[in-house]
């Protein structure tokens, strides 16, 4: 499992296919179709996260079960955390889920890659 | 010592927090600043201070002047956290105070009590979008209080999904 995450737009999926050699039809576009277990690489997970709360499913349970059955995918999320507290309830769920999820992900990971600005920066595992 | 711990929201900051105090076993103890809201948080709260007891922490909460608690000196203290004692010093009845000079200020006197202060923030202003005045000012409160903390400590540390990124200082073994 590789784990790469970042801000909206910070080069995370051209990161991605330029890296590990993969094309469009490689990855998984998680706001569209949550059938993971045969893809490379999956994007767009916090989307499918809040797609799973709004369906009132454990997006906790689905990490798991993802890892459980696609042990070696590449994952690619949106880090979300970092603003105001929304008073909204279910803006405030998906956040936390989305948090906890990327934990999770990340304490399995045998590789963590944050981009910033177009550059990634190993922040678990061995370099690129 | 004083360590600084930022990130987003369920990053693991205060797991890791708790994991820097884990060797310490007396005078330890969890300043909690979140005032509880409805009968869950209460619940909530009486869970969470269980589970701290068994870490040798103790429970204090104090939402605003954290320099009145009562504390022996050379203790350990896991402040959690600068968003929620920020804005309660803030927005008290209809007024909104301006509350870095007076948090910064207990804070020296907190870390002259201390041979370890942790403390916890958020990083809240990274999200783009225009709030009211008030929710505008507390964002800017909590970047100038960010800057000051991290200016005074000797460990400052991003929190990114569980994983420590020390941005200045280093983590102390």
């Amino acid at each position: 499992m590789i784990l790469v995450i970042g801000g909206a737009h910070a080069g995370k999926t051209e990161f991605v296919k330029k890296h590990f050699n993969l094309s469009e039809s490689d990855i998984l576009d998680a706001s569209e179709n949550q059938n993971f277990q045969n893809a490379k690489c999956i994007r767009n997970y916090h989307i499918l996260i809040q797609k799973l709360c709004e369906e009132n499913a454990d997006p906790l349970a689905f990490t798991e079960r993802l890892m459980q059955e696609n042990p070696d995918c590449i994952v690619i999320t949106n880090e979300i955390g970092c603003g105001i507290v929304p008073i909204d309830k279910s803006e405030r769920l998906w956040r936390e889920a989305c948090g906890k999820s990327s934990c999770l992900l990340a304490e399995r990971a045998e590789k963590v890659i944050r981009m910033l600005c177009g550059i990634p920066a190993v922040i678990k595992g061995k370099c690129l | 010592m004083m360590i600084l711990i930022t990130g987003g929201s369920k990053c693991g900051k205060s797991s890791l927090a708790e994991r820097l105090l884990q060797n310490i076993s007396k005078n330890k103890y969890y300043l909690a600043t979140m005032k509880p809201f409805g009968e869950d948080a209460h619940q909530a709260i009486s869970r969470h201070r269980e589970m701290r007891k068994a870490k040798n922490f103790i429970t204090i909460e104090q939402y605003t002047d954290i320099d009145k608690i009562q504390i022996p000196a050379h203790s350990a203290v896991l402040l959690e956290c600068m968003g929620n004692l920020c804005a309660n010093e803030m927005f008290r009845e209809d007024e909104i105070f301006y509350p870095v000079e007076k948090i910064i200020r207990n804070l020296k006197f907190l870390h002259a009590m201390t041979d370890m202060l942790v403390i916890v923030t958020n990083e809240v202003g990274m999200d783009g979008i225009s709030y009211s005045a008030g929710t505008m000012q507390y964002i800017s409160a909590m970047a100038e209080l960010n800057q000051n903390i991290a200016q005074m400590a000797d460990t400052v540390i991003e929190c990114v999904c569980g994983i420590p990124l020390v941005i200045k200082g280093e983590i102390p073994c």
